[in-house]
């Protein structure tokens, strides 16, 4: 099992109330596995990646990553864990602004490997997004659809575990959103775990054997492959 | 592919460079005013340090002591008789009696200082005539011969000529030839000075035969100045007693009071950039937190966004070090400290040219530091630790 959430809980003080974003989860993700997690705005979606991805703290409950409890460990192992286990696609796109598309992409290296080494690896990446040519620019050069896929192949340039995706083709014209979806199944079949958040229903159709979860006031319903 | 502790520091110090680049216009600002801040009180230091050094090396001329004659709280002429009474001290070397006098010109609205005093008479070490860049002193029997200190030459114009003439108190003129010129190593002392025998000042000042303003003690144990001086405290209750180390302290009081003067206007300057700094550092904008958060979730530590702050704050704070020392070098060595000169060397017409050396011990260097870099470096990265503590998540949006 690569992921594991155990009663997983986050309340927000809204006025005089606290608000459940994610009330009592319970899942389990196996390696290679694809989620699909359906729901409104509000219900709690974004939240429950934030959990997962050890970017905020839950109130009660467990998140494992491959047997690790993310909260047990130190900031330096936390750190360590998104850099090397985890991509995240962000709802926004959240690149750099006076950071070039190739120096964007190659940022989670810093740590990890050597970023010059692995400029090949980010053109091949930028390639596959369809943005082979834009690796000089900057973001404020690129539309909203094209910074999404900047991120999008950054997420990738660890060749992560698991992939965190938050409303990952909300941007994109329908024949790109096609080229993302077909980047992400290759990636599954070759072992990536995703875990996506969206409001597309389609989108579950596009992977193999998906699984597919509703979210509703913070509730995580399973739905069937 | 792990990386060595010294890569990833390598790494964060090339994100802090580029950080900086990246950011260029901003920096260069902070850097700017950081550097005219460090030059301002490096300048301030040096040139008080090196003040205070010339005082004591030229301090060396003047008198052990000086004997003056007192009444209702004034100064008045003391009477070369007393000399006979002062040489009766046991310990006392020889005592040479003085003129010592101020002459306005109301042309130049300049003041000169004057000084009446038979050169011969003083104790070898202590003459004047060896800080003589020209000529000689005038011997007792020379009429009218002067050697003048070098913005004396300059205000009377006497490149060309070297004669002059002041007024008498009954205004008749009395004329001056130049026989020397002082060195100008002393111009701290000498710069405004006029030099001639004791029998030309007390025609120039009208001061009665057997009158001076000043008897110099010359001891023969310097051990023993105050000793001596008390001694003539008792002797002669209605003089006042001036030692060289009073006067020395009191040009380490007069320089460490126009010093801390200008040293709190330059603290307040100083709060004021670090304040400016704070308010700009912990008023991060909206793009610098999503930077942050941005860099938290894709696995850099709270330390590493430290760091960057740090070689930030350190590669620009280290920059304005070097430049405003420099600078300050520069300022005091080349242009004589001419910034700070109408502080420093008071309010007359006649200020010396001084050429000052400078000298900075890592003492000062390290004060220096203490009162500039480290304020910085907690202005900058105070504000990014918060911005790195709060959870990541921020950047998620949604």
């Amino acid at each position: 099992m690569i992921i594991e959430c155990k009663d997983l809980t986050k309340t927000y003080p809204v006025e005089s109330t606290m608000v459940h974003a994610v009330n009592t989860v319970n899942l389990s993700i196996n390696k290679g596995d694809f989620l699909v997690i359906l729901g409104h705005s509000g219900s709690g979606k974004t939240t429950l990646l934030s959990l997962i991805g050890g970017l905020t703290a839950p109130n009660s409950g467990q998140v494992f990553i491959d047997g690790v409890e993310n909260w047990q460990q130190s900031d330096r192992a936390l750190s360590t864990m998104r850099n090397s286990k985890i991509g995240f696609i962000f709802q926004f796109a959240s690149l750099i602004p006076t950071l070039s598309v190739m120096e964007n992409i190659l940022l989670p290296l810093s740590f990890g490997q050597n970023p010059a080494g692995s400029r090949d690896l980010a053109l091949d990446i930028l390639d596959q997004v369809g943005l082979a040519d834009k690796a000089n620019a900057f973001p404020s050069q690129l539309s909203g659809g094209q910074q999404r896929r900047v991120a999008i192949a950054r997420s990738f340039i660890n060749c992560p575990d698991i992939i965190l995706a938050d409303e990952p083709t909300g941007d994109l014209d329908e024949e790109t959103e096609k080229d993302i979806l077909g980047l992400f199944r290759r990636y599954n079949e070759q072992g990536t775990t995703f875990v996506v958040v969206t409001h597309n229903s389609d989108l579950a159709a596009t992977q193999k054997g998906a699984r597919v979860f509703s979210m509703r006031q913070g509730v995580l319903s399973a739905q069937g492959a | 592919m792990a990386q060595t502790n010294l890569e990833k520091q390598i790494n964060i110090l090339d994100y802090a460079l580029s950080s900086l680049w990246r950011r260029r216009m901003k920096s260069l600002n902070v850097l700017l005013v950081f550097a005219a801040v460090i030059f301002l009180l490096a300048s301030f230091q040096m040139v008080t340090q090196a003040l205070s050094d010339k005082a004591k090396q030229v301090l060396v001329y003047t008198p052990e002591i000086t004997v003056q004659k007192m009444s209702a709280g004034r100064q008045e002429a003391i009477p070369l008789a007393y000399r006979d009474k002062l040489a009766r001290i046991f310990g006392i070397r020889r005592v040479v009696p003085r003129i010592w006098g101020y002459y306005f010109d109301e042309v130049l609205l300049a003041n000169y200082t004057v000084m009446g005093m038979d050169v011969e008479e003083m104790p070898e070490g202590s003459r004047l005539d060896t800080t003589l860049a020209s000529g000689r002193m005038p011997t007792p029997d020379e009429q009218g011969r002067v050697v003048i200190g070098h913005s004396v030459k300059k205000a009377l114009d006497l490149e060309g000529r070297t004669t002059f003439s002041f007024f008498r108190p009954d205004l008749s003129l009395k004329a001056f030839t130049v026989s020397g010129e002082f060195s100008r190593d002393t111009d701290i002392l000498t710069n405004d000075l006029i030099v001639m025998n004791l029998a030309d000042a007390r025609d120039l000042y009208a001061i009665p035969a057997g009158m001076v303003t000043d008897l110099c003690v010359y001891v023969a144990n310097p051990k023993e100045i105050d000793t001596i001086a008390r001694k003539i405290s008792e002797a002669l209750p209605s003089v006042r007693v001036l030692t060289r180390p009073q006067i020395q302290k009191t040009y380490q009081v007069v320089f460490g009071w126009r010093s801390g003067f200008g040293s709190i206007c330059l603290l307040s300057a100083l709060a004021a950039f670090v304040i400016l700094a704070w308010d700009k550092a912990s008023g991060l904008s909206p793009e610098e937190r999503r930077e942050i958060a941005i860099l938290k979730v894709l696995g850099w530590e709270t330390s590493d966004i430290l760091a960057v702050r740090f070689w930030e704050s350190v590669i620009v704070s280290g920059l304005a070090c070097i430049l405003g020392i420099t600078a300050a070098y520069i300022h005091v060595v080349y242009f004589a400290a001419s910034l700070f000169r109408p502080v420093l060397m008071g309010w007359s017409v006649l200020r010396p040219d001084l050429h000052l050396l400078p000298r900075m011990a890592a003492g000062d260097i390290l004060l220096i530091l203490a009162f500039t870099v480290i304020p910085y470096l907690a202005a900058t990265v105070i504000p990014a630790w918060r911005s790195a503590t709060v959870p990541a998540d921020s950047a998620l949006g949604g």
